[in-house]
């Protein structure tokens, strides 16, 4: 097996358009399946009434994870060839503080509002356009912020090198750390809806 | 209650999963590797990872071959002519090789670019006897192939010639005497020792036959 | 089932009344499954922030090609010139994400015109929000270099380190910010 199939030229460039697009397709069910197409549900993990972004999340992780892990080492997939994004850390911490406080705000994360104004939601083609006048600021000022853009390199890194650990033993940790945090938030649901049933 | 039994199962699926698999190892094989650079930096310094073409010739012919001898290049250039014993592994096969990391390793190609990237590939997978036959092909050529004695010669370098004449119509080369000037030495006239039944990696002993048909 | 009824009381009042939402460890399952596809089949993962850059640097082009050439960011997109930069594959791959998520809304009956908010503000200020969290957002993107898709996710399942010191960060700031912004919400 040479897996990545593309990255071992089995098709060209025109075909993967086409695998785009319909990994596309299954991306934007599986997320509007799950209720991501709409800011309230989103929103709510943020209030820990709905933890179904956490959930869905971990599992989404932990599943590729464990799957990548597993077409590895039996040796079909040759994981160096699946493009690691290098790790730039401040620009990456402040990008996901920023991007936190657009998700608490705004609702959605770029993905999410894609299958939310799909699904006709107004919030979400508004927060789409927000996003496109986002993404054109940082273009205009790219050449002032380039300094910080391209500082604290550290190149390509994994968990496993960053804290000199065994692959699997990093794979183990995560999915521990998935099922407690999914039991953690299963019983704080309940905690909850029992509170708001008092409340009453 | 069903389905909580539903994501009990997942949970221990994925537990069971993550568990196995501390024991599996690293995925990336190797591909991804760190590497010592203050040891490389010494060794590269210090060449000791060179062999000289006169050192390689001498282990050939004494059947000598405790070592890999691996020709990089193409696959069509290997076949117009390697040196006796050489394994033909280009740079991308190189990667994927399963040579023991025990193995002393000689690599070759026409000059050295290509034998020092192939080192340094390998010395980050963590083998330890890595070498460059230094100069390469090009002073394989030279000096073992067509050496030339110039007329000016001193009597030491004379008495070296002669040596390096037997070792040179060992490999079934050419070699010539006649001033350094002389056109008919710089120009690749000399043909190539050919290979019969492409066996350059045979046993020396199949090597001395080879000796007469270069020319 | 009925434990997983989690549609807010308002909609449930609607005409067409819609089907509930997957179990979210399933629907986790299956997100993962696509994304394992995405690196089994192209050797990389999923994205969505980097479609729209491609846009924009397509449309940038178009409307002042000089002032868009000079810079190193909508650069980054449009590569050499040699190639249309929405023949990419990130936009391909949102397209696909619309066409996906209206698949799934329509067969679970979730296709809808109305805005997602809570019951204690107005539209206007909703939208205005969602402008506002939109953009941010997008900053926060580029800065981070992917989105919840290209790094959480993606860099996620590769134990990228980047991605998960921004996967604590996206969930460190939204948390800090939520306090102010349940008005919108609660």
């Amino acid at each position: 097996m040479n897996i990545p199939f593309f990255k071992y030229g089995m098709f060209g460039d025109e075909v993967s358009l086409i695998v785009a697009f319909i990994i596309g397709i299954g991306f934007g069910f599986f997320l509007e399946r799950a209720g991501f197409g709409s800011a309230r549900k989103l929103a709510a993990q943020f209030y820990f009434t709905d933890m179904t972004v956490l959930k869905v999340m971990f599992t989404a992780i932990a599943t590729a994870m464990l799957g990548v892990y597993y077409l590895s080492i039996i040796g079909w997939m040759d994981l160096s060839m699946v493009y690691l994004t290098p790790t730039n850390i401040m620009p990456q911490v402040v990008g996901g503080l920023l991007l936190g406080f657009g998700f608490v705000i705004g609702g959605y994360c770029p993905g999410t509002s894609c299958v939310s104004a799909a699904t006709g939601r107004t919030d979400g083609i508004v927060y789409l356009l927000g996003v496109v006048f986002g993404i054109f600021g940082f273009g205009e000022v790219f050449p002032l912020v380039s300094g910080f853009y391209n500082s604290t390199l550290m190149g390509q890194v994994t968990l496993p090198q960053f804290f000199n650990l065994p692959y699997g033993v990093v794979v183990f940790l995560v999915v521990l750390m998935a099922v407690g945090a999914f039991v953690a938030a299963e019983w704080g649901e309940k905690n909850m809806a029992k509170k708001a049933e008092a409340k009453k | 209650m069903k389905n909580l039994t539903l994501n009990n199962k997942l949970a221990f699926i994925a537990i069971g999963l993550g568990f196995i698999g501390l024991f599996l190892g690293n995925p990336y094989k190797g591909n991804l590797v760190s590497m010592n650079t203050t040891e490389l930096g010494m060794i590269v310094e210090g060449k000791v990872d060179h062999v000289s073409v006169q050192d390689l010739a001498d282990w050939i012919i004494q059947a000598k071959m405790d070592f890999k001898l691996i020709d990089l290049r193409t696959e069509q250039e290997y076949n117009e002519y390697h040196i006796p014993n050489s394994d033909n592994i280009t740079l991308t096969a190189l990667e994927k090789t399963s040579i023991p990391k025990t193995e002393k390793i000689v690599l070759y190609s026409e000059g050295g670019i290509h034998s020092a990237q192939a080192w340094m590939l390998l010395k980050a997978k963590g083998y330890k006897g890595v070498y460059i036959l230094f100069g390469g092909l090009d002073d394989w050529k030279d000096q073992i192939l067509f050496p030339k004695l110039s007329e000016t010669a001193t009597p030491e370098q004379i008495a070296k010639f002669e040596k390096i004449k037997e070792i040179s119509k060992f490999f079934g080369g050419t070699p010539s005497v006649g001033g350094t000037a002389d056109v008919k030495t710089e120009t690749p006239k000399m043909e190539m020792p050919k290979l019969d039944n492409q066996s350059g990696n045979k046993a020396p002993d199949g090597a001395p036959k080879k000796k007469k048909e270069g020319c | 089932m009925s434990t997983l009824v989690q549609t807010p009381d308002t909609e449930k009042k609607s005409v067409s009344v819609p089907k509930p939402y997957w179990n979210p460890y399933l629907s986790g399952i299956g997100l993962g499954l696509v994304l394992l596809l995405s690196f089994v089949i192209m050797g990389r993962g999923l994205g969505a922030s980097g479609a729209f850059s491609s846009g924009i640097s397509y449309v940038m082009e178009k409307i002042a090609p000089t002032h868009t050439k000079a810079n190193e960011f909508y650069g980054e997109y449009l590569g050499d010139g040699t190639k249309n930069p929405l023949k990419d594959w990130l936009v391909f791959e949102v397209l696909g994400v619309f066409v996906g998520g209206f698949i799934s809304g329509a067969l679970g009956g979730r296709i809808k015109k109305t805005i997602e908010k809570g019951p204690n503000v107005t539209d206007k200020k909703r939208l205005i929000f969602a402008f506002i969290g939109g953009a941010l957002m997008g900053i926060g993107a580029k800065l981070a270099r992917g989105c919840t898709s290209g790094q959480a996710l993606t860099g996620g399942s590769v134990l990228n380190l980047g991605s998960w010191a921004f996967m604590m960060c996206v969930f460190a700031g939204a948390y800090a910010l939520a306090y102010f912004m349940r008005r919108q919400w609660l």
